[in-house]
C-alpha cells in the first residue's frame, strides 16, 4: 500500500540553521500518525514546511504520489493537505459563522462560500449556538474546536493538526484527543503535532520523536508508550 | 433653499467620502496608503481633459478617467504586492508623488472657441465647463455626486457582505492564515486596489467639474493623509466608518469658521486621541457587530 503523504529527508533552515535535519515521515491512509518532542525539536517546522509556510531547504513531500515541495500554502491547500495552526489562529474580527465559511476557500472559488455543512455542527454541537458571536470571545477550548471544525470545512485528505491541545485544560486535552479519534474512526487520515506526549501516543497509530530537528524514535504508539528511554525523556518517570 | 456655501460644504463632503472610501478598502486588506490622491488626480485630469478638450460625454468620461486610475492603481499595486507595511506605505507615497511632480511638468492645451484650456504645468487647468455648459445647478450636481457615492456604499455594502468581503478582511488580519485556507492574497490585494483606485478615480473626476479648477498642488500628501485618517477615525468595521471621519472634518471642522484656522490642530489632536482610545476608529468592527445584532433582535421583535 502507497502512503499517502511520504516525506523523504526533509531539511528546513532558516538563515543557515537547520531546524529539521534530514528526516522522513511516512502516513498511511486512515491513521493517526503523530510527532512529538520537546519544545524547538523542530515538530511545527516539519508541519508548517509540510504546508508550504515555509520552503524546506531539500527533500520530497509526496502527497497522494506529487511531489509537493516547494509549493505556496494557498496550492498546497487546494489539494487537500489542510493544517490546522498552532495557538488556533482565528480571525478574531469575524464571527464563528464567518470563521467556519474561511474553510470553504480550498475548492477553488473566488469567493468563499457561504455554507456549513450540517455534519460539521453533527460534530461540534457546541459551535451551534454560537454560530453569531464573535470568534474573539470564544474560550480556549471552544476556540480549539472552532478551528478544528474550520479545518474540516475545507474537507481534507489529510488534516495536520499543530498543538492542538496548547493551553488547554486537562478535561478540554482529552474531549480534543477523543475528537481525533472519532475522526479517525469516520475514515480521516490525520497527522498531529503534540508536546502532550502520552495521550497522543495513545490515540496515534505510528509516531515519530524528533530532537534537536533530527529523528531519534519511531514506532507504533503504544509501542513507543512502553519504551522506557522516551518514558523518562518525555514522560517522567512513573505512569499515571 | 440650501444656499451655495452650504452645498459646496455637503458636495465637498460626498466627493472626498469617495476618497476615504478608497483609503479604507486597502485599510481593511491591512495596508495602509499614503498614495490615493495619485488616482484621485489622474481621474480628476484625464476625465477634464475628455470633457473640456476631447468633447467626450459626462459619462464615458467619469468611466474613463475611474478606469485609468484603477488601472494604474492595479500596476503600482501589482508591482508592490510582495511587500507589505511601513514599505508598502512608502512605495505609495513615491508614487503619488512621482504623480504630482510628473503633473506640475505635464502641459496639454488646446484653443476651444478661442480659448486656449487644458493642463499647463503648476498654473493648473482651468476651464472645465461642463457644469455651466450644460446648465447643471449646484443642487443638481451636488444630487448627481451623492447619487454616485450612494451606489458605491450599495456595491461595497454587499461587497463587504459577501465572501469576496470577508476575504479582504481575512487578508487584513492574517495574510499568512489566510493562505493555509488556499487563498493567494496577492490576486485579491491587487483587486482590492484596482476597485480602490476606481473610486477614488470617481471621486476625483466629480471634484475637478464641482470646482472647475484643477492644480497638482490639490493632490499632495495631506489628502492622502486625510483620506487615511477619515477611516481611522470613522472606524474599519463598515463602509459607513469612513463616511463618519469625512463628516467630521469637513462637516465639523472645516465648515465651522471659528475653529477654521485651528482645523488641522484639532484634526491632529483627534486622530492621535482616536487611535489611542479607538485604534480601529469609531464604527470598528466589534462595535458593528454589536450594532448588526441589535438591529436584527430589534426586527425579530
Amino acid at each position: 500500500m502507497k502512503p499517502l503523504l511520504n516525506v523523504s529527508s526533509l531539511k528546513v533552515n532558516y538563515g543557515g540553521v537547520y531546524a529539521v535535519k534530514k528526516i522522513s515521515i511516512k502516513v498511511y491512509e486512515g491513521q493517526i500518525v503523530s510527532i512529538t518532542g520537546a519544545n524547538g525539536a523542530g515538530k511545527s517546522s516539519t508541519l508548517n514546511a509540510l504546508t508550504g509556510i515555509y520552503a524546506p531547504s531539500s527533500g520530497e513531500i509526496v502527497f497522494r504520489g506529487e511531489n509537493i515541495a516547494g509549493f505556496h500554502a494557498h496550492r498546497i491547500v487546494k489539494r487537500r493537505l489542510v493544517q490546522v495552526p498552532e495557538g488556533r489562529h482565528l480571525f478574531p474580527n469575524l464571527t464563528v459563522r464567518e470563521n467556519l465559511f474561511t474553510g470553504n476557500h480550498c475548492l477553488g472559488r473566488f469567493f468563499l462560500g457561504k455554507f456549513i455543512p450540517e455534519n460539521i455542527l453533527n460534530i461540534f454541537p457546541m459551535l451551534r449556538d454560537r454560530l453569531d458571536t464573535s470568534a474573539s470571545s470564544l474560550s480556549g477550548g471552544q476556540a480549539q474546536m472552532l478551528a478544528l471544525a474550520r479545518g474540516l470545512m475545507a474537507q481534507p485528505l489529510l488534516l495536520l493538526l499543530d498543538e492542538p491541545t496548547l493551553g488547554l485544560d486537562p478535561i478540554m486535552v482529552k474531549e480534543v484527543l477523543n475528537l481525533l479519534s472519532i475522526l479517525r474512526k469516520q475514515g480521516l487520515t490525520i497527522l498531529v503535532v503534540e508536546q502532550n506526549v502520552r495521550q497522543t501516543l495513545e490515540i496515534s497509530d505510528y509516531a515519530y520523536v524528533l530532537e534537536s530537528g533530527r529523528m531519534v524514535m519511531e514506532g507504533r504508539g503504544t509501542e513507543l508508550l512502553n519504551d522506557s528511554m522516551l518514558v523518562k525523556s518525555y514522560i517522567g518517570f512513573g505512569k499515571s | 433653499m440650501l444656499n451655495d456655501y452650504l452645498l459646496t460644504v455637503i458636495s465637498n463632503i460626498g466627493m472626498i467620502s469617495l476618497l476615504a472610501i478608497s483609503a479604507y478598502i486597502l485599510l481593511i486588506t491591512g495596508e495602509i496608503s499614503f498614495g490615493q490622491q495619485a488616482y484621485f488626480g489622474i481621474s480628476a485630469y484625464s476625465g477634464a481633459i475628455a470633457t473640456t478638450l476631447w468633447g467626450w460625454p459626462f459619462w464615458v468620461s467619469l468611466l474613463f478617467g475611474s478606469l485609468l486610475a484603477g488601472i494604474a492603481a492595479g500596476l503600482v499595486s501589482a508591482l508592490t504586492v510582495r511587500i507589505s507595511g511601513l514599505y508598502f506605505s512608502i512605495s505609495t507615497l513615491a508614487f503619488s508623488e512621482m504623480v504630482r511632480l510628473f503633473l506640475l511638468k505635464f502641459s496639454y492645451q488646446k484653443e476651444i472657441d478661442g480659448e486656449l484650456l487644458g493642463p499647463n504645468g503648476a498654473e493648473g487647468f482651468g476651464g472645465i465647463r461642463w457644469i455651466f455648459d450644460n446648465n447643471i445647478s449646484v443642487f443638481q450636481y451636488t444630487l448627481l455626486i451623492y447619487l454616485i457615492l450612494f451606489l458605491v456604499i450599495i456595491c461595497l455594502f454587499f461587497i463587504e457582505r459577501s465572501g469576496l468581503g470577508m476575504i479582504f478582511r481575512m487578508i487584513g488580519q492574517d495574510p499568512m492564515l489566510t493562505r493555509v485556507h488556499g487563498i493567494n492574497p496577492v490576486n485579491y490585494k491587487v483587486f482590492a486596489a484596482v476597485l480602490a483606485g476606481f473610486i477614488a478615480g470617481l471621486g476625483g473626476m466629480l471634484y475637478a467639474h464641482s470646482f472647475t479648477f484643477i492644480e497638482p498642488q490639490i493632490f499632495n500628501v495631506m489628502l492622502g493623509v486625510h483620506s487615511l485618517a477619515y477611516g481611522l477615525i470613522g472606524g474599519l468595521g463598515t463602509v459607513f466608518g469612513p463616511l463618519i471621519g469625512v463628516a467630521l472634518d469637513i462637516g465639523l471642522l472645516e465648515s465651522i469658521r471659528v475653529i477654521h484656522g485651528y482645523r488641522m490642530i484639532v484634526f491632529g489632536g483627534l486622530v492621535a486621541i482616536m487611535l489611542i482610545l479607538m485604534p480601529r476608529g469609531i464604527l470598528d468592527e466589534k462595535r458593528v457587530y454589536r450594532l448588526r445584532l441589535a438591529l436584527r433582535n430589534w426586527l425579530h421583535v
